[in-house]
């Protein structure tokens, strides 16, 4: 399995928040697609019940939301979501502690906020064999359409996605002009996201 | 796919890796809030780069389109505190400045300016009222530096034996003799306090 946690490095994520102080939440709405999953994963790691997972992270992004104009930016945005992510899901611990009606089977006994280190592929309490197969089928879709990349493309796709090196940086690995490493990674996420979309679509019933 | 809308889809892709800047990253943001197929384009390439990253995070489409939707909605519950204090500042900003469409009213002639002549009168009350409180002031001034200089002469100093020997005796003179019987007991110095222990002091210096 890739384990990669290296994301994407950009400052696109301040603007982005710029424009949400701005009065522009769609700009919000943009972040929170971007971070959901990776929230969702974080929390995950705290908490066993899936449904307790998307109340923490739909609380986290709203914390953030509030707490906005706080962010500097000194940090990347990821950071410093991360962090009302790991607060939140503790405050929610410790009000359900204090419930006797929480079973343990809620908690993970794992290291809270060790983001890379998953406790195998232990299925969560609302995972039915439905949403673990459709995720299954965006990996291979995903996967296949990666194989099926001319190598430009996929290398540049991988430097950019995995590797999370810059445009210029992935111009000079592949001695190519800037605009050229852009048009790659578009028709290389094009290609793959033709793939995945369908299933997505099908999966929600609608688009986002 | 048509040139115009590939160089269009373009910008999302770039926009995703933070290589937007200025009328290109507006452009892209305008695009994703009011096209439904670059939000789901957004969404593809947000999971597409997670999923290449890790493939835990793939996560099935229903949900992420339900927590998306959640979301939103509470994201508009919360909008109205968000956008207070922006509307503060907008308003105090906008209501001297300009209106919605940049022009500013300031200058424009009040409806009734024809028939009231309310500039000419607004102008001699103005007038008037400049002159009653520059007169108030005028006179405070000289009341004001009649005191200051009241309080640099100080009090008049007369000498005290040449008052006395003006002024009429006013009192018993069996009281003065009273209080030179008993000046031993009864003396006030200039600190107008008894200092009978200063001249006992004096009295009792051991004589030579």
């Amino acid at each position: 399995m890739k384990e990669s946690s290296q994301p994407a490095v950009d400052n696109s994520d301040a603007l982005l928040v710029e424009r949400t102080l701005a009065g522009d939440q769609h700009a919000f709405e943009l972040l929170v697609v971007k971070y959901q999953r990776r929230i969702q994963r974080l929390i995950g790691r705290m908490v066993r019940d899936t449904d307790l997972v998307e109340d923490i992270a739909q609380e986290t992004f709203i914390r953030a939301y509030r707490a906005l104009h706080q962010f500097r930016g000194d940090a990347q945005f990821y950071t410093w979501l991360y962090r009302i992510a790991v607060n939140t899901a503790k405050k929610f611990l410790l009000e359900l502690k204090r419930d006797p009606l929480v079973t343990e089977a809620a908690f993970r006994s794992g290291d809270e906020e060790d983001e890379t280190s998953r406790p195998g592929n232990e299925p969560t309490t609302d995972e039915t064999p439905e949403s673990v197969l459709a995720a299954n089928e965006i990996v291979q879709a995903v996967n296949a359409a990666m194989e099926a990349l001319p190598e430009d493309l996929r290398q540049a796709v991988t430097l950019r996605e995995i590797e999370g090196l810059s445009y210029e940086d992935i111009a000079a690995a592949m001695d190519c002009p800037i605009g050229t490493v852009r048009s790659r990674i578009f028709r290389a996420r094009e290609a793959i996201s033709a793939r995945v979309r369908p299933l997505l679509e099908h999966q929600s019933g609608k688009r986002w | 796919m048509t040139q115009d809308m590939s160089k269009t889809r373009e910008l999302v892709s770039a926009l995703a890796d933070g290589q937007l800047r200025g009328e290109e990253f507006a452009r892209a943001l305008a695009l994703i809030e009011h096209s439904e197929d670059a939000r789901a384009q957004w969404q593809a390439y947000h999971l597409v780069g997670d999923v290449l990253r890790s493939d835990e995070l793939a996560a099935d489409g229903t949900r992420d389109a339900a927590f998306a939707a959640r979301l939103r909605q509470r994201l508009q519950q919360e909008n109205p505190a968000l956008q207070s204090r922006d509307a503060i500042e907008l308003i105090a900003v906008g209501a001297y400045t300009s209106s919605a469409s940049g022009r500013n009213h300031a200058e424009d002639p009040g409806a009734n300016d024809a028939s009231l002549r309310w500039k000419l009168v607004a102008g001699f009350t103005s007038l008037a009222a400049v002159m009653v409180v520059g007169w108030q002031l005028a006179s405070s001034y000289g009341t004001v530096q009649a005191g200051a200089q009241l309080a640099q002469a100080g009090a008049p100093v007369q000498p005290v034996a040449a008052e006395e020997a003006a002024q009429a005796m006013i009192r018993d003179p069996r009281l003065d003799q009273l209080l030179a019987a008993h000046q031993q007991f009864g003396g006030t110095s200039a600190l107008q306090m008894p200092a009978g222990f200063v001249r006992n002091a004096t009295y009792e210096r051991p004589a030579r």
